[in-house]
């Protein structure tokens, strides 16, 4: 900065000699700053490119199936552990999973079957018939999936993976255990 | 095509007038209207030290800005009906305001915060020009109030800081600069620390920032990437973002007509400028300080311009000076520009009644829609499949209800079928329906009605309530099924 | 050649015309909007009519607002300022004339053709085949007429309006053609050439350049003439607009793909799409920057000089819809906002604010000027821009509310991210229709600002006579040193430093290992030896520019050189690779015929205004609609139906979900089974017939294309339609519904009901049907 350099006149300002219709062009500097967002786009575009084109290896796919996989084992742990059929059973005596699937059914799934599960609309879920399957992982498929043809939704993607198993050991812990 | 080292064109060595006799006042801007006086001519950044001043506006603005500050630091802590003031509860899906509970069903009602925001601002703007931009704006705010304060209380008055920054650099300047940046960085930590409180409560903001960062990346990157605006923008950018960025100020700027209030030059009075006493001079004397204290770096004597936040620094300027002069004070002043030339301000006017009429009719569809907000939620869905189904005895809907309790006590609810005939066969959603504080369930409905009874697809109103009947929904459903005439032949 | 003085007098009728038609189309682009908003509202607003149906409307909304009102608007202000910038009329008034009536007629077949159902449903390129050709021969005329212009001008230098006004007419006639190719199937039906992938990169290379360079170049050029004429200023700065000139038209053209972030687009293209968006900002901001301090020196006249409030008002939102376009496309951003309103509100924010007021602006500063006799009224002018102002502000908070709200609804997860919150579409619409009704209001003010105007244009031209404008030139021939040959139009230090840095750029972003080093040490030692040449022979960079700019036909080629080589770079990759490799493993199964005319019936109905049939590489979206969209599944999807919008739930995986009862049910009622719906009834399906004459013409060229159909003879063809409209006709029978099985309703059941089928290809090639759920 040189404080004692005498400031220019207002009419010294760089004006192009050129003039289009009456429209004169000043020639002025840029500001600095707007320049760097220009830069630093680019250095942003350079370093980007190099992370997900060239140094990575995951992909929206890869990361998506992760994440799906992430899913699927909360679900699998919100659910107890493995949900074969020996767990299902052993969820069925245990009053923690019994009660929080009466819960779950009472809400939802009385108005087909009864509050007794004796059925109604849909069928009985106390007695020995079993429409779609007598394996506890056959009842847990047909309450996730649903019998659409049947009127019975999927309910999985409304209730979780949690609150299915327990609706599952509920109906169970109305059966013997074998 | 290049300039030369003219960096410093805009360089004004003159010494003040009389406010500061003797203090040689150099290095401070001089204006011009073709050239932003903040940008120099080789493109790099001219750092505005504002001078001190003192005055009416600037007291009051001072009470003003630190209330509002007071009001943003206070709102996630004050509980109001058991939740912080203001708590937007993203995560939670609950908005909770002044003890006014909204479901995220209801964020359309954020529609009236904006146009009720964005519409205050045409009226006020169109009655008193640009003081949103002087008095309210977070970015004057906190600039004024609290960093350009730091920077004062560190650096001393505008002539310590330009000669700090012409200075080179040596271990006190080391020091200062890094004490006021350190503090600087701190001060923009703690305004988005509370930032992000608005959205997950204090409790949560502590339990956070008592934990490591890997338990809650997206939000310690969010403060994070928002101290370092923050930082960005106060320590430095400052009027940059007034003048170039900021579409607010610009909108204001059209929206000022000849008899909104604005800050202005009485041209007629102070011309020519001169020293006191020059025969035929006018009341300016050209002391400079009206520049010196402005904080975007322009003569409010050139006019209404694109920089002028409407900050009244330069009325309170001027206004010492003429108090010293013994002149009478208003040279530069809040006025419109009809007044300056001349004539009289006129405050009612038809655009003034035209947009107080629509910020009624606004207000009170607000007022409409916020009392159609019920303490519960209704949403009724079919359950997935088939559209209806046919039994031998029967035709059957299945529906899905969504209750949302809004109330911090437990709800119980109560689901009729008003206007249902008399053959409909309800199953589910029978009795009454307790939910816990906040909580949200789907429950299923089903209907059914003897195919001897069915003649057709009807309309029929589920209505909710709960037991002290406080309040009642309503939601209008359809009961398909085959075609009569086709269920007949069937049947047959 | 020796001087002599000549008096010019301008073609200024021409601009009459064109404004006149930029009114009246704007008028009734913006009333098509309001009726299409209203619509969203109350469904019942169609009126049962099959040519009132949004699906139909909103096409003609949208090229009625775009090629009508603003490309007449842009006709108007081109003619006037060239003209004036060149020193020249314009070079004939028999090509003027053609250009004006032709591109009256594009419009008015326009606005037939589309609520007649005559669609190739591709957004602003629905258009049919014909009305193409002619689009393209009147694009023509206009380039022709221009450049002659050019050619005979009195003025040697091009102003910076001018070089916008080239890179438009270039670009777009680039953009226009390779995205309407097409083969025809009868005078009013064609298939584009592309399909799936290629057809959606082609589709938003077109798409988000004709925001570019329709709705963006030609309205700077303009402001660039207007904005320092009604202000009475120098422009502020000549380099900065040299700057962003070229970076804008360079980098805008590699920006398309962001409007297919997370889909199956291949992640390379993403990439580029989201970073050049990014690197987009700066460009796009310098011309914000350079009209608004051009504005700065008259800031005072804003109070009273409307000119100067539309212009400044425009500027301003320029800057924000060029803040959010970038911010939009961010990846992260994208997944929220894609799909919902608040990508509708950013358009809004762009064309009502930018677009209409500059149009406003620049109708208020000519009318005066054209018919010599002073605006009939500042006072209504004013109270035009304060409607247009609240009406923007009314239209895009409605919009940010709605996307944002619907955006975060249909994202929010429980049980730590397993169970969607609403997994029901529905409750996520319901949230949002108030503002439905709300950007009705909004749009319906900034009409009435547009009808304010109209009127004041009216009571201005009662009673005046249109004046030409003229201009004495004293001719003069030119020297023969400023001309430019081809040689010093390439070796030059800017060309070959750009043209070397893009190539090396190339070799380091696309390389293997070993060229992408050299293409990274390349492109450095590149941009250090530009920088190092420019700073100390600026001079002669400087020169060199300013012989360019009296040379139009190098200035032209360079433009088309700096425009193309986005889209080379990235549409010329994917449409040569091997398509059977790029397929992610899967495959569609071709559509039966019926299936085919169910989908051409889609295309019709416009269905792709509001569903997607794009499931993205996002979690929500997998929750909600299944397994993410592979690049197979849509190879033989000619044009291509992702869709851009989420007014009702995405598609892709559609086929089997519900019985086809649910969805007879749901196009005579949506509201039968979906409540809360606000789609339209569709009671015409169920009483025309399904069109299989002109089925064999289409899967002739289906075939073509490469779509493996077997060759069927007309026997064959009309048993296969008709055993597969039996089927399901027989399957609505049982479920209680009544319809002759040769109704469109069952083709188009046939056709959703196929969505989501593939085959999987294993590595055998075995082929493997399975479906989607």
């Amino acid at each position: 900065m040189n404080p004692n350099k005498p400031a220019p006149e207002p009419g010294e300002d760089p004006i192009r000699a050129h003039v289009f219709d009456g429209i004169a062009e000043y020639d002025r500097r840029l500001p600095n700053w707007w320049l760097m967002t220009l830069y630093g786009g680019i250095v942003f575009a350079i370093i980007y490119w190099m992370a997900t084109q060239h140094f990575n290896r995951s992909t929206d796919e890869t990361r998506l199936a992760a994440e799906l996989q992430r899913i699927e084992a909360e679900k699998i742990a919100s659910s107890a552990t493995a949900l074969d059929t020996a767990t299902l059973w052993k969820m069925s005596r245990n009053p923690v999973f019994v009660n929080a699937g009466r819960a779950t059914y009472q809400s939802t799934c009385a108005s087909c079957h009864g509050a007794a599960l004796t059925g109604g609309i849909g069928p009985s879920l106390v007695d020995a018939v079993w429409l779609h399957g007598d394996s506890p992982d056959n009842v847990l498929t047909s309450v996730n999936e649903g019998v659409l043809t049947k009127g019975m939704p999927a309910w999985g993607p409304v209730f979780g993976g949690k609150k299915i198993s327990e609706v599952v050991a509920f109906i169970l812990s109305n059966h013997a255990a074998p | 095509m290049a300039n030369g080292p003219a960096s410093n064109s805009k360089i004004d060595e003159r010494s003040a007038g009389h406010s500061s006799p003797g203090i040689r006042q150099s290095l401070s801007p001089r204006p011009n209207r073709d050239a932003v006086t903040t940008i120099r001519e080789d493109g790099s950044r001219l750092f505005l030290h504002p001078a001190d001043v003192r005055g009416r506006f600037t007291t009051a603005r001072r009470w003003s800005g630190w209330l509002l500050i007071m009001i943003y630091l206070a709102l996630p802590w004050i509980p109001v009906g058991g939740h912080p003031a203001v708590f937007l509860d993203i995560a939670g899906r609950r908005f909770h305001l002044f003890g006014f509970t909204l479901a995220f069903q209801d964020t359309w009602l954020m529609f009236f915060g904006i146009t009720g925001l964005g519409f205050s601002l045409f009226f006020i703007t169109a009655l008193l020009g640009r003081v949103w931009c002087g008095w309210a704006c977070p970015q004057t705010v906190f600039l004024e109030h609290v960093y350009r304060r730091v920077e004062r209380w560190l650096e001393g008055d505008a002539v310590a800081r330009r000669r700090l920054d012409a200075a080179p650099w040596s271990a006190a300047k080391v020091l200062r600069r890094g004490g006021k940046q350190t503090i600087f960085f701190v001060i923009s930590a703690v305004i988005a620390h509370l930032f992000l409180a608005y959205y997950v409560s204090v409790p949560e903001l502590w339990s956070m920032m008592s934990a490591a960062p890997g338990t809650h990346w997206a939000s310690f990157v969010f403060v994070f990437v928002f101290t370092g605006i923050l930082y960005f923008n106060f320590a430095w950018f400052r009027e940059q973002l007034c003048i170039v960025i900021c579409p607010y100020g610009r909108l204001q700027s059209v929206l000022i007509d000849d008899h909104s209030l604005v800050i202005g030059y009485d041209t007629p009075r102070g011309e020519p400028r001169g020293k006191a006493g020059m025969p035929g001079a006018g009341a300016c004397v050209d002391c400079n300080r009206c520049v010196q204290v402005c904080p975007t770096g322009i003569d409010i004597r050139q006019g209404l311009q694109i920089e002028c936040i409407g900050c009244s620094a330069c009325i309170d300027a001027c206004d010492e000076v003429m108090d010293k002069m013994k002149r009478p004070r208003g040279l530069v002043r809040y006025d419109s520009m009809t007044a300056f030339a001349g004539g009289r301000t006129r405050w009612v006017r038809a655009r003034i009644l035209v947009y107080a009429g629509l910020l009624a009719v606004g207000a009170i569809v607000a007022a409409w829609a916020l009392s159609t907000v019920r303490p519960a939620n209704l949403g009724i869905t079919r359950l997935t499949g088939a559209p209806y189904f046919v039994t031998a005895e029967a035709v059957r809907n299945q529906f899905l209800v969504r209750l949302v309790n809004k109330r911090d006590t437990p709800a119980r609810f109560v689901i009729t079928l008003p206007d249902a005939p008399a053959a409909l066969v309800r199953t589910g959603l029978e009795g009454t329906v307790e939910l816990a504080p906040l909580a949200e369930d789907v429950r299923t409905l089903i209907l059914q009605i003897p195919r001897a009874r069915y003649a057709g697809t009807f309309e029929l109103t589920v209505h909710v309530t709960d037991e002290a009947r406080t309040f009642s929904l309503e939601k209008t459903l359809r009961f398909v099924g085959p075609d009569p005439e086709l269920l007949k032949e069937d049947g047959k | 050649m020796s001087d002599r003085k000549i008096t010019l007098e301008y073609n200024d009728r021409i601009v009459r015309q064109f404004l006149l038609a930029s009114v009246l189309w704007g008028a009734v682009g913006m009333l098509v909007g309001v009726i299409v908003a209203s619509q969203l509202n109350y469904w019942r607003l169609n009126f049962d009519l099959p040519w009132l149906t949004f699906g139909r409307l909103r096409p003609l909304h949208t090229n009625a607002v775009i090629f009508a009102f603003v490309g007449n608007m842009m006709f108007a202000g081109v003619y006037y300022s060239t003209q004036r910038l060149v020193k020249a009329r314009l070079a004939s008034d028999f090509l003027s004339s053609l250009h004006f009536w032709g591109w009256q007629l594009i419009i008015v077949a326009a606005a037939i053709t589309l609520p007649l159902g005559f669609s190739r449903g591709k957004e602003y390129a629905e258009l049919i085949w014909p009305i193409n050709i002619a689009v393209a021969f009147i694009w023509v005329v206009f380039a022709v007429n221009f450049f002659w212009t050019l050619k005979r001008r009195h003025e040697p230098a091009l102003y910076v309006a001018i070089w916008f006004y080239i890179a438009t007419i270039i670009t777009v006639a680039m953009l226009y053609i390779v995205n309407h190719l097409s083969i025809p199937t009868s005078i009013l039906h064609s298939y584009p050439v592309f399909g799936g992938v290629q057809d959606a990169l082609v589709q938003w290379w077109y798409g988000h350049n004709a925001v570019a360079f329709f709705l963006t170049t030609p309205i700077l050029g303009i402001m660039y003439y207007f904005v320092p004429k009604a202000a009475e200023r120098p422009v502020y700065s000549y380099r900065l607009s040299v700057i962003h000139f070229w970076s804008l038209v360079f980098v805008y053209i590699w920006a398309g793909p962001h409007h297919l972030l997370n889909t199956s687009l291949p992640g390379w293209l993403q990439g580029l799409g989201m970073t050049f968006s990014l690197m987009l900002w700066a460009p796009s901001w310098g011309g914000m920057l350079n009209g608004l301090l051009t504005l700065r020196g008259a800031w005072h006249k804003l109070r009273t000089d409307p000119v100067l409030k539309f212009f400044a008002a425009a500027v301003t939102f320029y800057g924000m819809a060029t803040f959010e376009g970038p911010l939009l496309s961010i990846k992260s951003v994208n997944a929220l906002g894609h799909y919902t309103d608040w990508i509708i509100g950013h358009v809004h924010a762009g064309a009502l604010g930018w677009n209409g007021f500059m149009a406003a602006g620049m109708i208020y500063w000519l009318l005066p000027r054209l018919w010599n006799k002073p605006l009939h009224s500042q006072s209504l002018a004013n109270w035009h821009f304060w409607l247009g102002t609240v009406g923007i502000l009314f239209y895009v908070a409605a919009m940010w509310t709605s996307g944002i709200t619907q955006g975060l609804m249909l994202n929010a997860t429980t049980d730590n991210g397993t169970v969607l919150a609403y997994p029901n579409f529905i409750e996520t619409l319901n949230a949002i229709k108030p503002m439905m009704l709300f950007r009705v209001f909004g749009g319906g003010l900034y009409l009435i600002g547009w009808l304010l105007l109209t009127y004041n244009l009216y009571r201005t031209l009662r009673g005046a006579r249109p004046v030409n404008g003229s201009v004495e030139v004293f001719v003069t021939g030119r020297p023969a040193e400023e001309r430019l040959g081809f040689g010093s139009m390439v070796f030059n230090p800017p060309v070959m430093f750009s043209v070397l840095g893009t190539i090396f750029a190339c070799a380091w972003m696309f390389g293997g290992d070993l060229l992408r080093l050299a293409g990274l040490l390349g492109t450095a030692l590149c941009v250090m030896l530009a920088w190092v040449h420019f700073s100390t022979r600026i001079s002669r960079w400087a020169a060199w520019y300013e012989r360019l700019l009296v040379n139009a036909l190098p200035f032209t080629i360079l433009t088309f050189i700096a425009v193309a080589a986005g889209g080379l770079i990235q549409i010329i990759p994917t449409t040569l690779v091997n398509r059977a490799e790029n397929i992610e493993g899967r495959r569609a199964v071709p559509y039966t015929p019926l299936e085919l005319a169910g989908r051409d019936l889609f295309v019709r109905e416009g269905c792709y205004n509001c569903h997607s049939q794009m499931i993205r590489t996002l979690v929500p979206d997998v929750l909600r609609y299944g397994d993410y969209s592979r690049l197979g599944e849509s190879i033989y999807d000619y044009p291509f139906q992702w869709g851009s919008k989420r007014t009702g739930p995405d598609l892709a995986r559609e086929g089997g979900k519900y019985p086809n009862v649910w969805h007879y049910r749901h196009m005579e009622n949506p509201r039968d089974v979906s409540p809360g719906s606000n789609m339209p009834n569709y009671p015409w399906l169920f009483t025309q017939k399904t069109d299989v004459t002109s089925l064999a013409s289409k899967l002739a060229v289906q075939r073509i294309l490469g779509v493996p159909y077997p060759d069927y003879t007309d026997g064959e063809l009309t048993e296969t339609v008709e055993n597969q409209e039996k089927e399901i006709a027989a399957d609505l029978r049982a479920a209680g519904a009544y319809v002759a099985p040769d109704r469109e309703i069952v083709a188009l059941i046939a056709y959703l009901q196929k969505l989501g089928k593939y085959e999987t290809v294993k590595k055998e090639k075995k082929k493997e049907v399975a479906s989607s759920e």
